[in-house]
């Protein structure tokens, strides 16, 4: 139930690695200028092929993949790579622990190892460390399953990790899931998310397996037990949560959805195994960002026959009105969506009144991925601020529709994951009052002297109608003291120079030489 | 080559070299790797350094070529060039420094020699694969590359100027802190410190760092590779010494550089009778509460070789905690694991801490538990309590199921912000005190 998946087709489990978005996809990751320009452009294939000449660092699929499945209860990752892969999750324990204490899941601490292959293991391969490690886990920490991320180095020399896996199944209890996640691969981070969920689904989610009971079925009546299951069924929605949502957000779309009357449950993130193995009994799954999940819902789909709805982020009025109504579409429950809506709407906007008063004419800038971004620039618009552009990691089919529904042809549209040089060179001419962003930009920003609140973060809500009101009011509340971001801008340097900070940043933008 | 770490409290050689580079005023990187490596490295250090920031230019800032697997198999020189000067185009910078990642080492790209093509517009280059070692290898990369190029020769050599090398930014989450106690207790006794990385520091003033007499190597694992490239290219000699911590171990670090130094030991001697003097007179504001409540602790230390020993012996001996196990993580020669060993001979209780050098956590446990004799139910049981663990974040669990006080000082710090902390010299171990203490009344 998606015109952006439905066109795609899914079927690659059988193979070891799925292949990167590039090629599933297609996806533009260098652009600047208009928004209504940039849809033709995306049309014709164009701003698929641009690349930059001053380029910055942006993200890794690793990181991605890595963030994905390390998530996942009772598991232990092994980055087969040199230290430096993964080498944040030094740093990323208690942002774990926190999050699982916020959801309610049980303590646990986080295990990881990394191969820290070195010279010699470029020119011997590195597969008999991998064994030791996979062998030390098992062996000290009895996980349900231990993951493989497969780092650059490895992706290069060409080291065997499925075969070692196979080799291993039998010696070792847990489930051994290698991923393909190796950075060079893949300029699109986000080809990481297809990496992480083709490893879910090749190792860790079975196929669905029920079995009548002979005697009842025999009799022609199904007992009570086995009916409950089946209404159950017919009723539970598989929400999908990403990274960067938080469990507010969680228990906003929960409590939503369950207004419907249905049965809803947050996967894959934090899941145990257990709750992975059972993910086909599902009536629908529900897409919460399509950048993040149309490789496992299309698998899903052709696994378990599980329909899908991917479409907008539930983020803003607007757009959690639409996420819900497609939800309601499905299970005929189109009246009581309108009721449930035009309740919540009526509120929201009641407790959003004052708030709008103080942000009306306010300038704003929001920068990330590409689906979060639209939305929230959506809904700032929706309070009466003033959009003057947005910067998105990278733009594909999957905001088609949103990128439609921009009235403003002129918006400025800059495509980019990371190049805050770029970015800071926009905003110094845009000078928005406030920019809303992703992580590591906010700060370049702050140094610019814009005062800044975070796209997104783990402790605060941003989704459905709960989120929208926590939106409103983080923005209110960062534009009553921006001192910070002012004295800050007086007494930092920035790298940038004269000549960059006066130059069009389209300058920079190049046709591609080769894949 | 080494076996596999669990939980290593590493980065590799190019996320060394990225916090270094990150640690010298207005110096930018380039990185010539995929596009990843550098923001995700440069955030290991960012959020696991006491939020150490990103300088100048770092995090998703870096300059980078972002090759990708075309690049991987024509080649990548080309696109560095182009990256380069599109970078001598956008960015201010006193230095370039260009760096490599796995990925083009392994095709064989020559970044260096690229690097070097541009040397006369303010560009240097080392090479600093992540296969080519840990953290410490990329810092010796990038020390050795302003060595070599950056660093101006001088024939005539200041007595009393020294250049401090082994404190790596961000792997020492209280470098700038440090280097500035550091330079302080240098200057009382009449020293110049160069310590690159501290308050005031710039890269024209490191240029001017060949006229210094003397180097001094504050860790056993970093610096050596930096203080042999000083000697062979500037002619200035060595020696290593121990990151001073409290009234014994700064002292002792004096009397060394002033031995070193020929300065005369009457200088040191009025120095220490002053400090020491002002460090009790502080100190002794905490023995009320101190004696009443016993903040006596067993003591567990988990740190690296730059920090374990100076820790323990400041913890033992000046405040007279009881060593019971101290764990150094980053020494994997078993020689060099003896030589580490014997400098706890200078820890003065009664009771002699365990030396264990473990890679991996959760062997730390393990030993703790092997050390200690289980309680088996007995009715009087002489429990490891009230115990403290002295280590990184890492540790956190290990203190949790030790029900000991914890507190985390070094790499990986995520717990904590530091600032302009120190822990060296008189001052930073009255911070150190202060920091051990607050966790133990902090629900008062």
């Amino acid at each position: 139930m998606s015109k952006y998946s439905d066109e795609l087709s899914y079927g690659f489990t059988a193979a070891l690695a799925p292949p990167v978005r590039e090629t599933r996809i297609g996806v533009c990751s260098a652009y600047c200028g208009g928004c209504s320009q940039l849809r033709g452009d995306v049309n014709s294939g164009c701003a698929q092929l641009q690349r930059r000449k001053f380029d910055q660092s942006g993200g890794c699929q690793l990181n991605l993949a890595s963030g994905i499945v390390s998530s996942l209860t009772n598991v232990v990752m092994i980055t087969h790579s040199p230290l430096g892969c993964n080498s944040r999750y030094v740093a990323m324990g208690g942002m774990r622990r926190m999050m699982r204490a916020s959801k309610g899941k049980a303590d646990e601490e986080f295990i990881w190892l990394h191969t820290n292959m070195g010279e010699l293991d470029v020119v011997q391969g590195g597969i008999d460390k991998l064994r030791k490690a996979v062998l030390y886990a098992e062996k000290q920490y009895h996980p349900e399953a231990i993951i493989i991320a497969n780092g650059c180095v490895p992706g290069i020399i060409g080291d065997d990790i499925d075969s070692l896996c196979q080799e291993l199944a039998d010696q070792v209890s847990a489930k051994l899931v290698p991923i393909h996640c190796e950075g060079f691969k893949s300029r699109y981070v986000a080809s990481g998310y297809d990496s992480a969920y083709h490893g879910v689904l090749r190792f860790l989610i079975d196929p669905y397996e029920r079995y009548d009971k002979a005697l009842n079925h025999a009799s022609g009546s199904r007992d009570e037990g086995e009916e409950r299951f089946r209404f159950k069924q017919s009723r539970t929605v598989n929400l999908f949560n990403v990274g960067s949502n938080s469990n507010g957000d969680e228990v906003e779309l929960c409590r939503v959805v369950k207004a419907l009357g249905l049965n809803p449950r947050f996967l894959p993130l934090h899941a145990t195994l257990d709750e992975l193995k059972h993910i086909g009994e599902a009536a629908l799954n529900v897409s919460v960002c399509a950048t993040h999940d149309d490789y496992l819902l299309g698998h899903l789909k052709e696994r378990f026959g599980t329909p899908y709805v991917i479409d907008t982020l539930p983020i803003g009025i607007k757009n959690t009105n639409i996420w819900l109504r497609k939800i309601a579409e499905f299970f005929h429950l189109e009246e009581e969506a309108e009721r449930l809506i035009a309740l919540e709407t009526a509120r929201l906007e009641e407790a959003l009144a004052p708030i709008k008063e103080r942000l009306k004419g306010k300038s704003v800038f929001v920068g990330g991925g590409e689906t979060r971004i639209l939305t929230t620039a959506e809904f700032f618009h929706s309070l009466g601020m003033k959009l003057l552009g947005v910067k998105a990691h990278n733009v594909d089919r999957f905001v088609e529709d949103i990128l439609e529904n921009v009235t403003d042809g002129k918006l400025f549209v800059e495509v980019a994951a990371g190049m805050p040089a770029e970015e800071l060179n926009i905003l110094s001419r845009l000078k928005p009052d406030l920019y809303c962003g992703h992580a590591g930009a906010n700060g370049w920003v702050t140094r610019l002297g814009i005062p800044t609140m975070p796209l997104f973060g783990q402790t605060l809500n941003y989704m459905g109608y709960a989120g929208a009101f926590e939106l409103a009011r983080k923005a209110d509340k960062v534009l009553r003291n921006t001192n910070f971001a002012k004295n800050i801008s007086r007494n930092v340097e920035l790298p940038l120079s004269e000549a960059w900070m006066a130059s069009d940043v389209k300058d920079n933008i190049k046709e591609r030489e080769n894949a | 080559m080494s076996d596999f770490i669990e939980r290593a409290k590493f980065s590799c050689a190019l996320g060394g070299a990225l916090t270094t580079i990150e640690g010298i005023p207005r110096a930018v990187p380039i990185v010539h790797a995929a596009g990843g490596c550098a923001s995700a490295l440069s955030g290991t250090y960012n959020l696991a350094a006491g939020y150490r920031g990103i300088g100048y230019c770092g995090g998703n800032m870096i300059p980078t070529t972002n090759i990708a697997e075309n690049n991987v198999v024509f080649g990548g020189e080309e696109r560095l060039e182009e990256q380069i000067e599109a970078t001598l185009k956008a960015l201010d910078a006193d230095l370039y420094i260009v760096v490599s990642g796995c990925q083009v080492e392994i095709i064989g790209d020559d970044t260096v020699a690229v690097a070097n093509r541009y040397r006369n517009r303010g560009v240097v280059g080392a090479s600093t694969p992540g296969f080519s070692g840990n953290t410490y290898k990329g810092y010796d990369a990038v020390m050795t590359t302003l060595i070599n190029n950056v660093i101006e020769r001088a024939d005539e050599k200041d007595p009393a100027a020294v250049n401090i090398l082994g404190v790596v930014p961000g792997h020492d989450v209280f470098f700038r802190g440090n280097l500035d106690e550091i330079r302080s207790l240098l200057a009382s006794i009449g020293v110049k410190a160069n310590t690159f990385f501290g308050t005031g520091e710039s890269v024209a003033a490191i240029r001017g760092y060949g006229s210094a007499s003397l180097n001094i190597v504050l860790s056993p694992q970093a610096g050596l590779d930096s203080a042999k490239a000083f000697e062979r290219e500037h002619g200035i000699p060595y020696v290593t010494a121990e990151i001073p911590i409290g009234p014994t171990g700064t002292e002792e670090f004096l009397r060394g550089i002033a031995r070193a130094l020929n300065i005369d030991g009457a200088v040191v001697d009025g120095v220490v009778a002053r400090e020491t003097k002002v460090y009790y007179s502080f100190l002794e504001r905490l023995v009320d509460i101190y004696a009443d409540l016993d903040f006596q602790r067993w003591l567990i230390v988990a740190a690296d070789s730059y920090y374990a020993h100076a820790l323990t012996r400041y913890l033992a001996n000046d405040l007279g905690w009881i060593p019971f196990v101290t764990n150094i993580h980053d020494i994997e020669e078993e020689h060099a694991q003896a030589r580490y060993d014997e400098l706890f001979r200078d820890v003065d209780s009664r009771h002699k801490p365990l030396v264990l050098f473990e890679r991996n956590p959760s062997e730390l446990l393990e030993e703790v538990r092997r050390a200690w004799p289980d309680n088996h139910n007995e009715k009087y049981y002489n429990a490891l309590s009230p115990a403290y663990v002295v280590g990184s974040v890492t540790e956190r669990g290990l203190a949790e199921k030790l029900g000991a006080g914890f507190l985390s000082v070094a790499f990986p710090v995520s717990n904590r912000v530091i600032l302009n902390k120190r822990i060296a010299g008189w001052n930073g171990a009255l911070t150190l005190v202060e920091d051990l203490i607050t966790s133990l009344v902090s629900s008062r």
